[in-house]
């Protein structure tokens, strides 16, 4: 694989997901910081999304995207990754395993900081910091039915079987109400961003 | 669903479900891998995680006022919130005042609900000011009570006075009184 031209910062954020695979994985160790840095901007909240919808802990999410990215620029140094303009499949399969053996690889993971600990480094994936008063004023701006819905869902941790059951309406009508719910919420909350 | 899509045509909704946990197996793979092909799906997932657990952190604190169902007293209970509870009957005054390590006050509201689907329940002033109005509040069939949760820090707040709960619901077209509630306010007291 031939070497890639080195990216300038300012145009690091225009370049495609297979381009910034493809430098990472033609240069040396330590030669292609930023491109490392731009691929863990792009994912590394996807990353900590996902450990945390599976693993249900901030700090083992956290502790994922690091081990993550540890293998994935490990694997694209080695020219392990087959097809570069897929590297978010990679990164997502690679989510899987690791996720799914955490427990095992708890001693290899340690070995792998000791290792690579310079790239580990870099800053951890920042969660979003809502204003709790807002939260608390928004949720009273709606329904009692949907505020209930979404206590229940995301406080409770209630699938939408159970909390139909519990509210005498269908699942399909809770999901319903429940995204239209947070919809509202966000507006309220954060009425610069889109769900 | 609302019908909300991102940048890629992907139904927002399918993310909503995904974090609150109702798609599993192959579907959840097939949102995953959406999910990592699409920044924007991304990024939303991001807002809708924020949503979530900025609403956890709210009911954790106590800092709502919302109606509950027996199984939400309980989680919120096992959870280790501290929950004062008061239960009223149609007509009656009772005491009632709120701690220093209240976390949460709970209204065990006891009416006769019968063909009633929807009710409103208001917190007044003796004067008749009203302080909190929550309209709307579905009702299960065969529902005999209603709990209505009010955060501590919001009545310590409140100097003693003499409360009314106000209950008003819809039966055979009609607007009722189902019920009214007297609660003699002490105030904030000392741990």
């Amino acid at each position: 694989m031939g070497r890639m031209p080195r990216s300038s910062a300012s145009t690091l954020s225009a370049i495609t997901d297979e381009m910034l695979a493809q430098t990472i994985a033609s240069t040396a160790a330590g030669d292609a910081t930023d491109e490392e840095a731009e691929l863990y901007r792009r994912y590394a909240s996807r990353v900590r999304l996902f450990g945390l919808r599976h693993l249900r802990d901030q700090s083992a999410a956290q502790d994922l995207v690091q081990q993550v990215f540890v293998v994935t620029l490990e694997r694209l140094r080695r020219g392990e990754v087959r097809n570069l303009g897929a590297i978010g499949s990679f990164i997502l399969g690679t989510s899987r395993t690791l996720a799914g053996a955490q427990r095992k690889i708890e001693h290899r993971r340690r070995g792998l900081h000791e290792t690579f600990d310079d790239r580990t480094a870099v800053a951890m994936p920042q969660a979003e910091t809502l204003d709790l008063q807002r939260v608390e004023r928004c949720l009273q701006t709606l329904t009692p039915r949907d505020r209930m819905i979404l206590i229940l869902t995301f406080y409770a941790e209630k699938p939408a079987a159970d909390i139909g059951a519990e509210l005498h309406i269908a699942p399909a009508a809770v999901r319903v109400a429940r995204h239209r719910a947070l919809t509202r919420l966000r507006d309220c909350v954060m009425p610069e961003k889109a769900i | 669903m609302t019908g909300e899509r991102c940048s890629r045509g992907h139904d927002v909704g399918d993310l909503v479900d995904y974090w609150a946990g109702d798609v599993e197996g192959d579907q959840a793979e097939r949102i995953e891998q959406r999910i990592f092909e699409c920044a924007d799906c991304g990024e939303r997932l991001a807002h809708i995680e924020a949503m979530s657990r900025g609403i956890s952190e709210v009911v954790r604190s106590g800092r709502f006022h919302s109606v509950l169902t027996e199984s939400l007293l309980n989680r919120l209970s096992r959870d280790g919130m501290r929950i004062r509870m008061y239960t009223l009957e149609h007509g009656a005054i009772i005491p009632c005042a709120v701690w220093a390590d209240d976390d949460l006050v709970v209204s065990r509201l006891r009416a006769d609900f019968t063909g009633v689907e929807q009710v409103t329940v208001a917190l007044q002033l003796e004067s008749g000011d009203e302080l909190s109005r929550v309209p709307d509040i579905p009702i299960a069939p065969g529902q005999t009570e209603l709990l209505d949760a009010v955060s501590a820090d919001r009545l310590r707040q409140l100097p003693p006075t003499r409360l009314r709960l106000v209950l008003t619901g819809t039966r055979a077209g009609k607007e009722e009184v189902l019920g009214e509630y007297g609660l003699e306010h002490a105030g904030n007291m000392a741990p």
